[in-house]
């Protein structure tokens, strides 16, 4: 199967990409358009980390679970014993991984896959909101907290100007991305997509089930919970409904689905669509009334799934194909 | 009274059959024979609706069928039994008996049906209120064919009604289906026990991998060398 | 503090009643059409807003407002089905799920907009009965009442009629019941109206117990799964038993803790009940 980035043009086209991405906030007068463009940067990476287990038919609907443990660890760290994130997300990311093989464990061992282990996740990343609410003395309840203020310090993860955090999280988007391309050349690769098409099939030739379906499960929890740092440190407040619960744990996967998650590009795809069309939303109904801009939103949300089932890069590549082959028939 | 004219379908981009051409004539029972994958379930899908096929047309009494919806095609007259039965397990016996009078018309005679259904089939009067799932291989069978005559077919569908049953079972399902033959319903039966089947035709066809191979009348068909070779073990 | 628990053990049955309601609408609509309704108890939410609206700005009388709001919520359960759930029958189900949580956007947004983010509720004062040394809201008994004769309804509607009938089959085969002459897309939507409705007499009969706000509807979705998957999914009477364990234990619980820590507790029995018995303390079954 090719891609339209075909073979020659494919790394021209990605290096033009890439250097107007890294050029842009040099010549962009517009901090605003930096702004928002470090959030699609923040959350292509965490849907693409999503995707590594999603594609696979591992459905979760509870990512906000390790996105609030990673940041609200490292930031009570910070903010209680003066750690610094960039220890701190370590640890941060550590308690996901945590959470993850717990849940991961328990759900493979005893078989839950397709809606179960997708319910099973969404009251996990319900539970964790609540027990970040439940720790109100610490955590500030379900109205958050707000990290402590260094001004400009590298060390501590804050920085003077917005532009440091575009070019972070441009990196590690990049890093999720050469992950992603790193797992499809590996074993692991072909090992999950048999279990994703059929766990008896692939079981019986000899492959162990639980143990690839947890590498994948600690990965992308992993790459979450740092997700979720990064996230905090930018916005420089945490609130147990953004980063954990049932609204951003759906969001990940809608923001997945609705580009492609089948293919490398399709989850940052999908976000670059949700996060403008949420900012564009938002200009231009939001100021009027509180509200119009998310039912619009939402509107625009259940359209995108029922006219593009198979996301916006997954439903292009399906055109290019078909069109490909019936041009190949014909000659 | 029922034609069907050059009939291909497929699932997905995998075809299963090619332009099929076969009838079933007023009163008569016609049979369909061939192995495993040839297409003879597909076939009885095609007809009652659940698959559409991709070519090809469809008849009933005169009117055309192959784009009708399956409940419409239930109405006119056309009953299928599933393979297996496919009975709903957690309803009782009278309960599936109900549903399979479902229509409006067939609603209406709902009383005069159920008579007729345990006059046929005296068992299934005393196991009424039992749930479907629990009964034995053969009187699930029983119920499945009953339920299809609760809807007052014309024309009477049976999948493979002796599959997965004990050769004894097998020779009293046969038998239910002599029995409703002698009442007078058309028949058009897909069978891999071939020479069971045959006993009961009077029209038959080989179907192999999605291709009609010969058809005649039931005598033509049991003198044929290569289906008494194949098919008929003699 | 014994008699503390039993007043809450009491209260807690009460409400398993109306829990019991809101689950029976999930589980017929996942077992009929094996759709997680994600935006269920937003349906709810709706209704309590609907009823808000007649009886304090229309000034209609309570009783008939309570059924328009039945009337419009079976409404929106048609429109449901014919927009969204219809369009994905055959779509992934992660699709499916990610659709109908849009519409939980949608109803919350649209509650925010129309209504603001202020708690409303309709001034109505049942009396509080004193048996022995406990305490029942009479709001509550009637809810409690009104639910099981709803259920008791529901029950003769499922076993007693043709299309009851139709519901149970297709709940059980869905390709099948077709053969039987049902046009299983009327019987969708017919299961997708009952649940809306059954949303609008839940909400009706949590009028004199709720102050409503635009968010109310998603604990009530998390309680309605938790109760179905505890009963197993798609078994009716599973769901009714476990509307009460969940009612008595969340109830208790908050009287001991605090209603956040009630909550984590039944979401915990929730995901171990997923881990150790998937099929639900009764087993998963058609209608």
């Amino acid at each position: 199967m090719r891609s339209p980035l075909n073979i020659k043009r494919g790394p021209i086209l990605l290096t033009v990409i890439l250097g107007c991405l890294i050029l842009f906030p040099v010549f962009s007068p517009s901090p605003y358009l930096i702004h928002i463009i470090t959030l699609i940067f923040i959350w292509s990476y965490v849907s693409t980390a999503w995707s590594y287990m999603g594609r696979f038919g591992l459905v979760s609907l509870g990512h906000g679970a390790f996105l609030g443990t990673g940041a609200y660890i490292t930031a009570l760290l910070f903010n209680f014993f003066n750690l610094s994130p960039w220890i701190g997300m370590l640890i941060g990311a550590s308690g996901a991984v945590f959470l993850a093989a717990v849940l991961g464990y328990a759900c493979f061992r005893s078989g839950i896959i397709g809606d179960y282990f997708a319910l099973v996740t969404l009251a996990v990343g319900e539970l964790v909101a609540l027990s970040i609410i439940a720790m109100r003395e610490i955590t500030g309840g379900s109205l958050g907290f707000t990290l402590r203020s260094l001004g400009n310090s590298p060390l501590y993860f804050q920085f003077g100007s917005k532009v440091y955090f575009y070019y972070i999280s441009l990196l590690f988007l990049l890093f999720a991305l050469y992950l992603w391309k790193r797992i499809d050349k590996s074993k692991m690769q072909k090992a999950l997509k048999a279990i994703g098409e059929d766990e008896v099939a692939a079981s019986s030739v000899g492959i162990n089930i639980i143990r690839h379906k947890m590498a994948i499960f600690i990965i992308s929890a992993f790459l979450t919970g740092i997700g979720g740092v990064l996230y905090a440190q930018y916005i420089t407040y945490l609130n147990p409904h953004t980063l954990s619960g049932v609204t951003v744990s759906l969001a990940i996967p809608f923001k997945a689905i609705l580009g492609g998650m089948f293919n490398i590009w399709g989850p940052a795809i999908g976000t670059a669509m949700i996060v403008s069309l949420e900012e564009y939303i938002r200009v231009s109904y939001g100021t009027k009334f509180v509200g119009v801009s998310e039912v619009v939103y939402g509107i625009a949300l259940i359209t995108l799934i029922i006219f593009l089932p198979k996301g916006l890069y997954g439903t292009v590549l399906e055109i290019f194909h078909k069109r490909q082959r019936s041009a190949e028939t014909i000659t | 009274m029922l034609e069907i004219e050059g009939i291909s379908a497929a699932y997905g981009e995998f075809r299963v059959l090619h332009e099929i051409s076969l009838g079933v004539r007023s009163g008569e029972t016609a049979i369909a024979v061939g192995p495993n994958g040839a297409g003879k379930t597909t076939l009885l899908k095609v007809i009652s609706g659940l698959l559409r096929p991709s070519l090809g047309k469809i008849y009933f009494d005169g009117q055309r069928i192959d784009d009708q919806e399956t409940h419409e095609i239930v109405k006119l007259g056309i009953s299928l039994v599933p393979e297996g039965g496919r009975l709903f397990p957690y309803l009782t016996v009278l309960d599936n008996l109900k549903i399979g009078a479902f229509s409006k018309k067939a609603r209406e005679e709902f009383r005069k049906a159920l008579d007729e259904i345990f006059g046929l089939f005296p068992i299934l009067k005393d196991r009424k209120k039992q749930l479907a799932g629990s009964l034995s291989g053969g009187e699930r069978q029983m119920l499945a064919i009953a339920r299809s005559l609760m809807s007052r077919p014309k024309l009477v569908m049976l999948d493979e009604p002796s599959s997965g049953l004990a050769p004894k079972i097998m020779a009293r399902v046969f038998e239910f289906v002599r029995r409703i033959k002698s009442q007078g319903y058309s028949i058009l039966m897909v069978e891999q026990n071939a020479r069971k089947a045959l006993e009961l035709a009077d029209h038959a066809y080989l179907l192999e991998s999605g291709r009609l191979q010969f058809h005649g009348g039931a005598e033509d068909f049991v003198k044929n060398p290569y289906i008494k070779k194949a098919y008929l073990g003699i | 503090m014994f008699e503390q628990i039993l007043n809450a053990a009491i209260n807690g049955i009460l409400l398993g009643g109306v829990l019991a309601l809101l689950a029976f609408g999930l589980n017929l609509i996942f077992g009929v059409v094996k759709i997680i309704h994600m935006a269920y108890g937003q349906f709810v939410m709706l209704g309590l807003y609907l009823i808000y609206v007649l009886t304090m700005q229309v000034h209609l009388p309570l009783v008939l407002s309570a059924l328009i709001a039945v009337f419009a919520m079976a409404i929106l359960g048609l429109l449901t089905q014919l927009l969204v759930i219809g369009p994905l029958l055959e779509a992934p189900r992660l699709n499916q799920l990610l659709a109908l949580a849009g519409l939980i956007i949608v109803f919350e947004n649209l509650a925010m907009v129309i209504w603001g983010a202020d708690y409303r509720g309709i001034p109505l004062y049942l009396p509080i009965l004193k048996i022995g040394n406990f305490f029942i809201r009479g709001s509550c008994l009637f809810a409690f009442l009104g639910a099981l004769i709803t259920l008791g309804l529901l029950y003769l509607f499922l076993n007693k009629t043709y299309i009851g009938l139709a519901i149970r089959a297709t709940a059980q085969d869905t390709e099948i019941v077709k053969l039987m002459g049902v046009n299983s897309r009327s019987v969708y939507f017919i299961t997708l109206a009952a649940g809306g409705a059954l949303t609008g007499i839940v909400a009706a009969f949590f009028t004199p117990i709720y102050t409503v706000h635009p968010h109310f509807g998603s604990s009530f979705t998390i309680m309605a799964f938790i109760i179905v998957v505890l009963g197993g999914m798609g078994n009716l009477l599973g769901g009714f038993i476990s509307a009460f364990i969940i009612g008595v234990v969340t109830s208790v619980s908050a009287v001991l803790t605090t209603t956040e820590i009630a909550d984590i507790i039944a979401l915990l029995i929730f995901i171990l009940v997923m881990l150790v018995r998937p099929q639900g303390l009764l087993g998963t079954r058609g209608i």
